[in-house]
């Protein structure tokens, strides 16, 4: 394989800036994000003892998605007591699934108990990470700022986080009001306001009961539908929060319990199973029970595997939907025009307002910023072809930089956190062992990123996301960078192994 | 002759246009209105042709749900809401020349006549069920013998120019869509021949699809009777007919498709006044005249869709 140099081609540059008396101090670690991901590796970093890190995050609070995802009826269709740190449980859930305000609250209740604001730098966008195999130290490079050195990085931007207008035909003909969900605009009033909204995915369902009961019309552009399952969502009862509070093994019993019952999904949903048809006909029987028009029905019929996608779980949804101001329009969007929206059905459509419900910018095929490693290498070229890492956490020639939700850690079934925590605990471990014994770096070995990606996408192969479905799961080609083939049981397995051999230590 | 399914999927998307793009309230309304004869006739007509968009709607609607591949699928579900445009401005030309009954904001819409209703209902009820070698090789037959043909009669008869330029527009799509329909005709004769004709067969067999057939025979010759009580030439629906075996036949595997041997040769028979088909088929027309009514399903709730309005 290609022999890379230790030094970046413009490193004799760098080092002689660094050896400069008056340049600024390599970090420790730099985190880059203040959300989940970058606040856990923070809590867990310091209780290893590494405390000299600096988390930079581009907004002005903490909370990442939570803090971006403020719709109305933004809300986690994971248990909370799953959907939050098992170190640091929460016993006062108001709700089985709470709301995207409580879940932030949680969020800067970790950062005010864990005291993480005087590591955060708010407002330091990062543009770029290049890395210099001869100090072994990273650069960050940051908009309008002086950069920072880092002997280790760990992306915690979220897998998430860049939400833009579509590309749509005509979208910057329109002269309404355009909202995106993930830029939720609290100050826009819809009380009687004639609304679209563009999308039927997990945050659609979640916003259009809530604006069926204010504005005067609300008409829903659907491309695919996607599985619909009933949510067990009740307010969490007094008894419980105080058992919680007293006896905080009780509520690990419980987290325990959830844990297991999305485990056990994982059976239908990743892999095509009997239990996939029990799901399918349990989302069958409910759309039978809350949708009384046949053709309708038929509207809102999936024609993938469930699972394929995210299930969108919901008891208002399908009720909103056949409210008498809410209309559903599976005509494809021929374009966006001054007043509303065409579609192919050749009328227009005309709203105050469109909402984007149309999901994430998700860089499947390349990094959301510039990432130069050993020798220069560009990792954007590098996973042009599909985004390739060794267990999700790190990528060959890119020494001391950590990913969370890196290539193939995605979630389909189970609480995002808990994939988190383990990916968290093996950044934590590899971290400390390059502290521990000095070493300028440490990097995966190729051939070991190697046969780790072989047999991933061998099991890939076999799961119901790699049985011909598009989603945002996969690239325009069809290789699946996102998703982890198997139970969160098997993801943590893989992560609680480090394994010395496929390391270069330097 | 393979289409590219994906260059055709763009050209339709970049081809798209709306009941706006037409000036509603340009002059020529009277040439319709001023003739109280066309505008009988006219009446009937366009309410046939409103419905008939629906046929293929309703196709399309199926075809989106079989279609072997996400770009096939695609442009099915492009054309689907393009017959639902037709219809739209079929509506629209009725509302312009006066044809719609009721209030301008909640106009009734026409009764179709009885064997559209029965196929419309057969389609509602089966068409999803039916093997895409059905239904797609029936597709173009119908197209060209029912959409095309009477297309071609409305602008032989009407003057009025938003009427041509709105069917300008209209032909275009339906030019595409035959473009499409004679492909999968194609690619449906791909494979063993006796493997085809031995899947054909045990279609053939299926009750469901008797009673679709018992539906549509009735409606081409409905719809021939129709056109002669409005003084037009049968031989227009015939021209068209015949189209569906030239084009459909060009190639060895559109000519290895079983469904378009039958097709052609049902087509032949319809076209063959002599012929003996017309005996049952006739007498089904007259026995449909007693089919009670209260025996259809509910119109289904998609027609609810349909507007005369450029802006809803
Ligand atoms: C609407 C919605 C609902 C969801 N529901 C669920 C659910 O029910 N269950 C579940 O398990 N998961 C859910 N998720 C997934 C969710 O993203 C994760 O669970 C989790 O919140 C991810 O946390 P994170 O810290 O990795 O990323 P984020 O929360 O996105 O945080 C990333 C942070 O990095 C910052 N950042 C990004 N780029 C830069 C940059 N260049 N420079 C500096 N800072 C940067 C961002 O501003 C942000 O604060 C949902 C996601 C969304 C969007
Ligand atoms: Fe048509
Ligand atoms: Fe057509």
């Amino acid at each position: 394989m290609t022999q890379y140099l230790d030094k970046a081609p413009d490193a004799g540059r760098r080092s002689r800036k660094a050896a400069d008396p008056s340049a600024v101090k390599v970090v420790e670690v730099v985190i880059v994000g203040a959300g989940f991901a970058g606040l856990g590796s923070a809590i867990q970093l310091r209780k290893a003892g590494i405390t000299d890190i600096a988390i930079v995050e581009r907004g002005t609070e903490v909370g990442g998605t939570w803090r971006d995802n403020q719709y109305p009826g933004a809300a986690c269709d994971i248990p909370s007591n799953l959907y939050s740190f098992s170190f640091a449980q929460n016993p006062a859930w108001s709700r089985g699934y709470s709301g995207s305000r409580e879940i932030l609250g949680y969020i800067k209740g970790l950062a005010r108990d864990h005291d993480l604001l005087p590591l955060i730098r708010f407002e330091h966008n990062v543009e770029a990470l290049d890395f210099d195999g001869g100090e072994g130290v990273w650069t960050v490079t940051l908009t309008g700022r002086e950069p920072i050195k880092a002997r280790s990085v760990v992306m915690a931007q979220g897998p998430l986080s860049n939400a833009g207008f579509p590309n749509i035909r005509g979208i910057e003909s329109f002269t309404g009001k355009k909202i995106h969900s993930a830029r939720w605009d609290h100050s826009y009033d819809f009380t009687g306001k004639r609304v679209a909204v563009i999308g039927t995915g997990a945050s659609a369902v979640q916003i259009i009961p809530e604006l069926v009961k204010v504005a005067d019309k609300v008409k829903v552009f659907q491309r695919t539908p996607g599985w619909v399952l009933p949510r067990l969502d009740f307010q969490s009862p007094e008894w419980a929060k105080t058992l919680f509070a007293k006896l905080p093994v009780s509520q690990t019993a419980v987290r325990e319990a959830m844990y297991w019952i999305h485990e056990s999904m994982a059976l239908g949903m990743i892999w095509n199973t009997p239990m996939t048809r029990a799901l399918e006909m349990l989302g069958n029987r409910f759309r039978e029970a809350q949708v009384k028009d046949a053709w309708l029905r038929r509207q809102l019929t999936p024609d993938f595997k469930i699972g394929c996608k995210r299930v969108l779980m919901t008891n208002d949804y399908y009720p909103a939907l056949q409210k008498p101001n809410c209309e559903l329009i599976s005509w494809p969007i021929a374009n966006l025009s001054e007043k509303g929206i065409r579609s192919v059905e050749g009328i227009e459509h005309q709203v105050d307002c469109i909402v984007f419900a149309t999901g994430f910018e998700v860089s499947k095929n390349g990094t959301p910023f510039p990432v130069h490693g050993l020798g220069g290498r560009d990792l954007n070229a590098e996973w042009a072809g599909g985004a390739q890492a060794y267990k999700s956490v790190q990528v060959s020639g890119y020494p001391n930089l950590y990913f969370t939700f890196g290539p193939n850690s995605g979630p389909g079934h189970n609480s995002a956190l808990v994939y988190m925590e383990s990916q968290i605990a093996y950044i934590v471990r590899s971290i400390g062992k390059r502290a521990a014994a000095n070493l300028k770096y440490i990097d995966v070995r190729a051939d070991a990123q190697k046969a780790f990606n072989v047999d991933i996408q061998k099991r890939l192969a076999k799961t119901n996301w790699n049985s011909g479905c598009k989603s945002w799961y996969l690239s325009a080609d069809g290789f699946n960078s996102t998703m982890f083939p198997g139970f969160a049981t098997q993801f943590a397995r893989q992560m609680a192994n480090f394994r010395e051999r496929d390391y270069r230590m330097v | 002759m393979q289409l590219d399914t994906a260059k055709m999927l763009a050209k339709i998307k970049n081809t798209q246009w709306a009941l706006a793009d037409i000036d509603w309230d340009a002059p020529g309304a009277e040439l319709v209105t001023g003739d109280p004869e066309l505008y009988a006739k006219l009446k009937v007509f366009m309410a046939d042709l409103m419905w008939i968009e629906h046929v293929g709607a309703r196709a399309f609607a199926a075809m989106a749900k079989k279609a072997p591949d996400d770009t096939l699928a695609e442009i099915y579900r492009y054309f689907h809401a393009e017959e639902q445009r037709h219809a739209n401005v079929e509506m629209a030309l009725m509302k312009r020349w006066g044809m719609l009954e009721g209030d301008a904001d909640n106009p009734i819409l026409p009764e179709p006549n009885i064997n559209l209703r029965l196929v419309i209902d057969w389609l509602d009820t089966y068409s999803d069920e039916m093997p895409i070698e059905v239904l797609g090789s029936v597709i173009p037959s119908l197209e060209i013998a029912l959409d095309g043909a009477l297309c071609k009669f409305l602008l032989d008869t009407v003057q009025d120019p938003v009427c041509h330029a709105a069917f300008e527009k209209i032909n275009e799509d339906e030019a595409r869509h035959l473009g499409v329909g004679f492909h999968m005709l194609e690619v449906m004769g791909h494979g063993k021949l006796h493997q085809l004709l031995v899947k054909a067969a045990g279609n053939l067999l299926n009750p469901k699809l008797i009673i679709g057939i018992a539906a549509y025979l009735p409606l081409l010759n409905r719809m021939r009777d129709n056109l002669v009580k409005l003084g037009l030439k049968e031989e227009r629906l015939y021209e068209a007919m015949n189209k569906y075996k030239r084009i459909g036949g060009r190639t060895e595997q559109g000519r290895r498709n079983p469904w378009f041997q039958i097709i052609s040769h049902q087509s032949a028979m319809v076209v063959d006044r002599k012929s003996f088909y017309h005996v049952p088929v006739d007498a089904l027309v007259r026995l449909t005249d007693f089919y009670p009514r209260r025996l259809l399903k509910a119109t289904p709730t998609w027609v609810k869709g349909l507007t005369w309005k450029t802006a809803a």
